[in-house]
C-alpha cells in the first residue's frame, strides 16, 4: 500500500512535468517563413546596444504596439481599424488623403478631376491612370484587372460574403481598355467617388482564390500578398506580426527607409506606454487625451495629437421615447426634449471648454458641428457657456423649481404633464473611463441649472445593436445618449445618415438609417441631398454649412468636443505623423526612419 | 473501481449535452452579436448586416442554430471563427501550447513554494516565520493583480537595467535618464520582437515576470490550505503515539504527519489542473501572453460563438475529467473511500 502510494505520487509529479515540457517543445518549433533572407538577428541577446538604430545584423527594425490584433487582412471583409492600420503598411492605393484632407495620387498618375479631362463633366465617368510597371510583392504585374476583380467581388456580396462594399458598388462598370487604364461608371452621381480607390480595397487576382470560397482564402491571412512598402512575412496569432521590406515595392531600394516592421500586440495600454518608455517599443497606437501629460516632460517620447474627425456628441431624442420607433416624431415629440429651449439650455448650461481643459488636458477642441476638419468643414462658432441664460430659457419654456428640490418641474409647459420633473435618462457605453467622468461633469453642470440628468450606462454592444436585436438606440427608447461617431474624408454618408429626414430607423425602412433623434428638418435634408448630388466641391461644402447650420439651431445633437487622434513615438523616429483623414497612426510609413 | 469509473463517464455524456444547451442559449440571449461589430459602421446599410447574419447563420431560430452546431461537433468539425473566419480548433490549439507552458511552470513553481512554506508555518505553529508568510499570504492574496503586473513591468522593465548593458551598467535610472541601455527583464511576450529562433534563455526570461506573478498569487492560496492540512494532522493521536515511542521530530513529520496531510491538497489540485488549459486573463493581458484566457475574452467580445462554444465545452471535459481523477485518487490515497 505504502509503495503504491509512493508511485502514485511520483507518477502525477512526473505528468505535471511532461505537460509543461510538452508545451515548451512544441511551442519552440520555429514557424515556417517563406523568406529567403536568413534571420539575422535577436539569436542571443544584444552585446552591443550603444547602435540602437540598427539590429545586431545591421537591419533597422522598428517596433510598433497595437492594443488590439487584426482578425484577418482581407480589406474587403474586415472592419476593424486597427486591421485598416495594419493594411497601411501592406497595400498601396490610387490615391490616398493627406493629413491636410485632399487626395494625392499613389499608384495613379494623378488625381481626377474635370480640369485634366479624367472626370466627364457630369461626373458619371472617372478614368484613373495606373502608374506603368506597378508589381505585388510577388513579382506579378498589378494591372487594371485586378481593380476589375475587387470590383466583380463587391457586386457579388451575396456569392463572395464581401463587406465593405458601399464605394465599389455604386460603381455601375468597370472597364479595362488596357492593363494600366481603370474607366469607372457611375448611373448617378456619387459624391465619394474618390475614397473607392484609397481605402486599401485592393485584391490580386491571381493570389486569392475562387470567390464563392472567401472566407478560405489563405490570402485573409499567412497567404497576404499585397503591394504596399513591406510585405508579411509571419504572423503569430495574439503576438507578433513581422513585415519586410517588399522588394517589388515601386520605391526600393530607397523606400521604405526600414528592414522591418513588428506589430506587437499589446492588450493592456498601460504596459504600453510603460514599454514605450522603457524604449521597448518605438511607436504606440490608440492613446486617450489622458494619457498624454505624462509624457509632455519627457524627451525620449514625442507625442503626435490632432482633434481628429469623430466628435463626442449627445444624441437627443426630438420623439416620444415611449412610443417604439415612432414615424411621426413631428405629432409625437418628446414630453422634454421636444421643446427647443429645453435643448438650447442644456447646451447653455454645458461648459465645453472646461471638460476639454480638466478630462482632456487640453489636448483637443471643444466640439462645434459635424464636420469640424477638411475641404467640407462647417463654420459654426463654439457655443457660449451661459448657465443664467439657460435658465431663462428654462423658465420661458414653463420649467420652474416650484417645490423647492433643486430640479425643476412643469407648470404649464409645452408638451409634457403639469408637474412631471426635467429629469433625463443620460446613457453611454459602460466601462469608459473618460465618459464616465464627463457625465459626472455634466450631470453637476445640469443640476446648476435645474435639470436632472441621471445616468444608466450599458454595455457598447447593448447600445449599438442592432434593429432585430431591439436595441433601444435603432427604436427610439431614450433620452440623451452619448457617443462618437466620426465622417470620413467624404462626409456625405455620414451627414446623410444621421441628419436626413428619410434616415429615420423605423419599420417601413427596416431600422435603416442613423437619424436616432429623428429630426425632420426638410431645409437640411434637401441641402445634404443636394451635397450628395454634385461635383462641385465648392458647391458642396456650401450645401453642409446649410446644414450644419440647420444643425446648430435646432440641436438634434450638442457637440461637446472632438476626439483627438492621438500616437507616441520614441524621438529617434522620424517621418512619423497622425493623419486624421486615413484615421491612421501608420500612414506615411515608407518614410519612416530610425535614427 | 472499473465499474464506477466507466458509470461516471457515461454520466458526463448528457451532462455535457445539458451544459453545450445552457451556454449556446446564454451565448444567444447575450446582446450584441458577430455582427454587432459592424453596426457602428457608417458604410453599412441595415441589408448589408442582414445579408452578413445569414451567411453567418444568424437569421435560424436558436434550436436550429444549436443543432447545426452539435451536429457538426459529433462529427469532430468545431466550425469557424466568425471574427477570423479561422478553423476553431486552429485558433484553440495555437493558444493551448502557450497557455499550458506559462500556468503550468507558474503551478509548478506556486507549489515548490508553498508546500515547504505551509509544513514550516503549521510546525513551528505562531513562530515569527509562520506571523511573517502568514501576513505575506494575504498581502498575496488582497493585492489587485492588474496593479501588481503593472508594478512588476514599471520596476523590472522601465527603471531596472540590464547590469550586461556596456555603455551604462547596472543602474536605477530615473524613468527616462537611460538613454540606450536595454532594460533589465523584457516586458512581455513570448519571445524577443521579431526574433526567429530564440533560445531556451530567451523563453525563460520571458517567463520570468507572469511566473514569479502567477507563483506568489497562487503561493498565498497554497500555503494556507498547506497550513492548514497539516495542523489538523499534527495534533492526532497516531502522531503522539509515533512521538511516544522515541522517533526522531523529522521522521514524524516527513514519513507520519505530511503523508496524511497532503492527501487532500492532492485532490485539490487535480481541481485546479483545468485552470492550465484555461489560462489568466490578467496575466495574459499585462505581459501580452498570447494564450487562452484572451482567446476567450476576444471571442466573449465579439459575441463569436463557435469559438465561444469550442473553448467553454473543452473547459467542460476538462473538468469532468479532472474530477473524476480527483475522486479515484482520493480512493487510492486514502484507504477509508470506497465507491463500490
Amino acid at each position: 500500500m505504502y509503495q503504491a502510494k509512493k508511485r502514485l505520487l511520483l507518477l502525477t509529479l512526473l505528468a505535471l512535468l511532461a505537460l509543461t515540457i510538452g508545451a515548451c517543445a512544441s511551442s519552440s518549433t520555429p514557424a515556417a517563413t517563406d523568406s529567403g533572407e536568413s534571420a539575422s538577428d535577436a539569436a542571443a541577446p544584444a552585446a552591443d546596444s550603444g547602435e540602437a538604430a540598427t539590429d545586431e545584423g545591421g537591419e533597422k527594425s522598428i517596433i510598433i504596439g497595437f492594443s488590439q490584433e487584426p482578425e484577418l487582412l482581407n480589406p474587403i471583409i474586415y472592419t476593424q481599424t486597427v486591421a485598416d492600420e495594419v493594411a497601411e503598411f501592406l497595400v498601396e492605393d490610387l490615391l490616398a488623403a493627406t493629413d491636410e484632407g485632399e487626395y494625392v495620387a499613389m499608384l495613379a498618375e494623378e488625381v481626377p478631376s474635370v480640369e485634366n479631362g479624367l472626370i466627364t463633366d457630369d461626373g458619371l465617368t472617372v478614368t484613373y491612370n495606373l502608374r506603368e510597371g506597378m508589381l505585388w510583392q510577388d513579382g506579378e504585374p498589378l494591372t487594371c484587372d485586378d481593380f476589375l476583380f475587387t470590383w466583380e467581388l463587391a457586386m457579388n456580396p451575396a456569392e463572395t460574403g464581401a463587406v465593405n462594399t458601399t464605394d465599389l458598388s455604386a460603381i455601375s462598370s468597370l472597364e479595362c481598355p488596357d492593363d494600366n487604364t481603370i474607366v469607372t461608371k457611375y448611373d448617378e452621381f456619387y459624391a465619394p467617388f474618390l475614397t473607392t480607390f484609397s481605402s486599401n480595397i485592393l485584391l490580386p487576382r491571381h493570389a486569392t482564390g475562387d470567390p464563392t470560397n472567401m472566407s478560405n482564402w489563405a490570402y485573409n491571412r499567412e497567404g497576404f500578398v499585397g503591394n504596399g512598402p513591406f510585405k508579411l512575412q509571419e504572423w503569430v496569432s495574439g503576438d507578433q506580426i513581422i513585415m519586410v521590406k517588399n522588394e517589388n515595392y515601386h520605391g526600393y531600394p530607397d523606400s521604405p527607409k526600414v528592414d522591418r516592421i513588428i506589430a506587437r500586440i499589446i492588450p493592456s495600454r498601460e504596459v504600453g506606454k510603460a514599454l514605450i518608455t522603457s524604449g521597448e517599443i518605438d511607436i504606440l497606437w490608440d492613446l486617450s487625451e489622458a494619457d498624454v501629460p505624462e509624457f509632455e516632460e519627457n524627451p525620449d517620447v514625442d507625442v503626435y495629437s490632432r482633434p481628429g474627425l469623430g466628435t463626442e456628441r449627445l444624441v437627443i431624442n426630438l420623439a416620444d421615447p415611449a412610443l417604439d420607433a415612432t414615424d411621426d416624431p413631428l405629432n409625437n415629440p418628446h414630453p422634454l426634449l421636444g421643446d427647443l429651449r429645453v435643448r438650447q439650455a442644456i447646451e447653455l448650461g454645458i461648459d465645453k471648454q472646461f471638460i476639454v481643459d480638466e478630462l482632456l488636458f487640453g489636448a483637443t477642441t471643444v466640439g462645434t458641428s459635424e464636420l469640424s476638419l477638411g475641404w467640407a468643414k462647417c463654420d459654426i462658432a463654439p457655443s457660449a457657456y451661459d448657465p443664467d441664460a439657460a435658465m431663462a430659457l428654462l423658465e420661458e419654456a414653463g420649467f420652474t423649481d416650484e417645490d423647492g428640490d433643486g430640479v425643476r418641474e412643469c407648470h404649464d409647459c409645452e408638451y409634457a404633464e403639469e408637474g412631471a420633473p426635467l429629469s433625463l435618462k443620460y446613457q453611454t457605453t459602460s466601462g469608459n473611463q473618460l465618459r464616465e467622468e464627463s457625465q459626472q461633469l455634466v450631470l453637476e453642470m445640469m443640476a446648476d441649472i435645474g435639470i436632472e440628468f441621471y445616468i444608466e450606462n450599458v454595455p457598447s454592444a447593448e447600445l449599438f445593436g442592432s434593429w432585430d436585436s431591439g436595441a433601444f438606440r435603432k427604436h427610439g427608447n431614450f433620452d440623451i445618449l452619448m457617443y462618437t461617431t466620426s465622417d470620413v474624408i467624404d462626409p456625405q454618408s455620414q451627414m446623410d445618415g444621421y441628419f436626413s429626414a428619410n434616415q429615420i430607423p423605423v419599420e417601413a425602412n427596416g431600422g435603416s438609417g442613423f437619424n436616432y433623434s429623428r429630426w425632420i428638418n426638410e431645409e437640411a435634408t434637401a441641402a445634404i441631398d443636394a451635397a450628395g448630388k454634385s461635383a462641385d466641391q465648392a458647391g458642396r461644402a456650401a450645401n453642409y454649412q446649410i446644414a450644419c447650420e440647420q444643425i446648430t439651431a435646432d440641436l438634434p445633437h450638442i457637440y461637446l468636443y472632438d476626439r483627438a487622434e492621438i500616437g507616441l513615438a520614441r524621438s529617434n523616429i522620424t517621418g512619423f505623423g497622425v493623419n486624421v483623414f486615413e484615421n491612421s497612426i501608420t500612414w506615411g510609413n515608407a518614410n519612416w526612419d530610425k535614427e | 473501481m472499473t465499474n464506477y469509473i466507466i458509470r461516471r463517464l457515461l454520466q458526463a455524456i448528457p451532462l455535457l449535452i445539458v451544459i453545450s444547451m445552457i451556454v449556446f442559449l446564454l451565448i444567444s440571449l447575450a446582446p450584441g452579436g458577430p455582427t454587432s461589430a459592424f453596426e457602428e459602421n457608417p458604410n453599412l446599410t441595415a441589408e448589408d448586416i442582414a445579408r452578413l447574419e445569414a451567411q453567418l447563420g444568424l437569421d435560424a431560430p436558436v434550436y436550429e442554430r444549436y443543432l447545426t452546431w452539435a451536429g457538426k461537433v459529433v462529427r469532430g468539425d468545431w466550425g469557424y471563427s466568425n471574427a477570423t473566419r479561422r478553423p476553431v480548433r486552429t485558433e484553440i490549439f495555437e493558444r493551448l501550447g502557450n497557455t499550458i507552458q506559462l500556468m503550468s511552470v507558474a503551478f509548478l513553481t506556486t507549489l515548490i513554494i508553498a508546500i515547504p512554506i505551509g509544513i514550516i508555518s503549521a510546525v513551528r505553529q505562531y513562530s515569527l516565520f509562520d506571523h511573517i508568510t502568514t501576513f505575506l499570504a494575504f498581502v498575496g492574496q488582497a493585492i489587485p493583480i492588474f496593479w501588481f503586473g503593472l508594478i512588476l513591468i514599471i520596476i523590472f522593465n522601465v527603471w531596472l537595467n540590464n547590469p550586461v548593458s556596456p555603455s551604462t551598467g547596472f543602474q536605477l535610472s530615473h524613468l527616462w535618464n537611460c538613454g540606450d541601455c536595454s532594460p533589465l527583464m523584457p516586458g512581455g511576450g513570448m519571445t524577443p520582437y521579431g526574433a526567429e529562433n530564440p533560445t531556451l534563455s530567451q523563453r525563460i526570461q520571458h517567463m520570468f515576470l507572469p511566473v514569479i506573478m502567477l507563483a506568489l498569487f497562487g503561493a498565498g492560496t497554497y500555503t494556507r490550505y498547506m497550513r492548514g492540512q497539516m495542523l489538523e494532522v499534527i495534533h492526532l493521536d497516531y502522531i503522539r503515539t509515533a512521538r511516544a515511542k522515541g522517533l526522531n521530530e523529522r521522521k514524524v513529520i516527513t514519513s507520519h504527519a505530511l503523508k496524511n496531510a497532503l492527501t487532500p491538497i492532492i485532490t485539490i489540485i487535480a481541481l485546479e489542473l483545468p485552470a492550465l488549459f484555461g489560462g489568466a486573463l490578467f496575466t495574459e493581458t499585462i505581459f501580452s501572453w498570447p494564450g487562452m484566457g484572451r482567446l476567450f475574452y476576444r471571442s466573449a467580445q465579439r459575441g463569436d460563438y463557435p469559438m465561444l462554444m469550442g473553448i467553454i465545452m473543452i473547459n467542460a471535459v476538462l473538468i469532468i475529467f479532472f474530477n473524476l481523477v480527483a475522486d479515484v485518487m482520493y480512493a487510492f490515497l486514502d484507504p477509508r473511500v470506497r465507491y463500490d
